[in-house]
């Protein structure tokens, strides 16, 4: 499989010299997933990561009433994951699945700590990674605590310019936790305020 | 003049769904040899083959969607489709109409199967054609030509064997009835068996025809069956084609624009910067509101 993705991102991770990053390479494993199909259920324990080479992933929660409440979308160079799963060894809550036909790369915890020993820039990636993870969630739940329908939409394209373009209006809706008839309101509004017919 | 010789046939890809409503094979840009670049101006063909679709009550195609930088076009030959953009422009394609829409700056649109087909429901076949804007238009005001069969100027065939539509560029002096930002032809050649005609395009100009309907012989040499395209050289100028049936052939030739081509999705410009920025354009509502 072509790796072109994830080879200039380990190697703009980490400074790994060219015979180790062969030996590491090796130990990842790829896989073609189909639109629709999960890579992970709750119950589960998430034992991989998925790099996403080409496609779109998105991890989610099922409500009681069946209403789906998207956590996080991932398209080209995104990892997705359920990380506590894999560290804490414990049941996932979350789905994964692919929103596009999608190619990933799975990476486990023996490939994290091979590219941790062989390099110093992937173990300070790693913490990197770790922490802005942690900045990510506290700024969503915030956003989601606090910030208006608009708020959230333009942190969001903001965040993921070119899926308005590759998702339908509910998940994105889902993802921002309103209604989709909210998020309709919000782009009629700023097209109101920002189109200029030419 | 030279005779232009096919380059390669090329036989129609599985079909994929765009939106619910189209179920297409698309040549340009993913067919073997066919990307952007060999076949500018035109950078896009989806056709949809005969297909049919069940009576519904929630009409099928394809919501709210932008495009920018180029022109779209629509030629409906079974089936009827309902247009809306954000310019307030509406209509409906019926069978033999073409719709010639500008995007250029930026438009929303949506196209559905029109109600009435969409509940009887019925064989539904379709081309939609991108043509690309020069670069000193991608940014012009956006456009629509609502183009009836009735508009389309026609060339009668000798011996009543059929007629060549004009629907863009010119054919034998007639006119075609699209106005275009630079030299494209579009034809479509409705032929009876045993009909023949004759094309001449400059050598440089991106030469294709795409059987429609029926089987066709070119110069004389291959035959060319139902829903395949053929691709012709950019050397010599002439070409004939004859039909062994009742056939219908859309044909296309533009002069090549040779400008950059950055594309992404409903976006063709010409640098990644100006795709960046009609993504943002985009989300921010620059291209104006249409209600789903």
């Amino acid at each position: 499989m072509d790796l072109q993705n994830f080879t200039k991102y380990l190697k703009a991770k980490a400074n790994i010299p060219e015979q180790e990053f062969q030996l590491l390479i090796k130990k990842v494993k790829f896989k073609n997933i189909e639109k629709g199909e999960l890579l992970l259920r709750p119950g589960e324990i998430c034992r991989h990561s998925f790099f996403v080479e080409k496609g779109l992933l998105r991890s989610f929660t099922v409500g009681n009433s069946g209403k789906e409440h998207i956590i996080q979308f991932g398209s080209e160079n995104w990892i997705v994951s359920d990380r506590s799963s894999t560290f804490f060894n414990e049941p996932s809550d979350l789905f994964i699945d692919a929103i596009e036909d999608t190619k990933v790369v799975l990476i486990n915890s023996d490939f994290i700590e091979a590219a941790s020993e062989i390099s110093s820039s992937f173990r300070h990636y790693n913490q990197m990674a770790l922490q802005n993870h942690i900045r990510h969630q506290q700024k969503r739940i915030n956003l989601l605590l606090s910030a208006s329908a608009e708020a959230r939409y333009l942190n969001f394209i903001q965040l993921y310019p070119d899926l308005t373009l590759r998702v339908p209006q509910w998940m994105i809706a889902s993802y921002l936790g309103i209604t989709p008839e909210s998020l309709s309101r919000v782009r009629k509004e700023l097209a109101h305020k920002n189109f200029r017919p030419n | 003049m030279k005779t232009k010789n096919i380059e390669i046939v090329v036989a129609p890809r599985e079909p994929h769904y765009v939106g619910d409503g189209f179920r297409v094979h698309n040549f340009i840009p993913s067919g073997y040899r066919l990307d952007m670049e060999r076949m500018d101006p035109f950078i896009l063909l989806d056709y949809n083959s005969p297909f049919y679709f069940p009576p519904t009550d929630k009409p099928r195609g394809v919501s709210v969607h932008p495009h920018r930088g180029f022109e779209t076009v629509t030629i409906a030959y079974q089936g009827k489709v309902a247009h809306h953009d954000s310019s307030g422009n509406s209509g409906v394609i019926d069978v033999g109409d073409v719709q010639w829409m500008t995007a250029a700056s930026g438009i929303l649109h949506k196209e559905y199967h029109e109600e009435k087909f969409s509940k009887e429901g019925g064989y539904f076949q379709m081309a939609q054609l991108w043509v690309n804007l020069p670069a000193k238009y991608k940014m012009s005001t956006p456009k629509y030509q609502g183009i009836t069969n009735s508009q389309i100027n026609k060339y009668q065939l000798t011996d009543n064997k059929g007629i060549i539509e004009v629907v863009a560029g010119s054919y034998k002096g007639i006119k075609g009835a699209a106005s275009t930002f630079s030299p494209v032809n579009v034809f479509n050649a409705r032929l009876e068996a045993g009909a023949k005609a004759g094309f001449t395009f400059p050598a440089n100009f991106n030469t294709a025809l795409l059987v429609v309907d029926g089987e066709i012989n070119v110069n004389g040499s291959e035959t060319i069956a139902e829903n395949h395209f053929v691709l012709f050289e950019n050397e010599g100028e002439e070409f004939s084609i004859e039909a062994s049936k009742k056939s219908t052939v859309l044909i296309l030739s533009g002069e090549p624009l040779n400008e950059p081509i950055a594309a992404q999705g409903p976006f063709v410009m010409n640098t990644p910067e100006q795709i960046a920025q009609a993504i943002k354009d985009y989300n921010l509502g620059r291209f104006g509101y249409l209600e789903e």
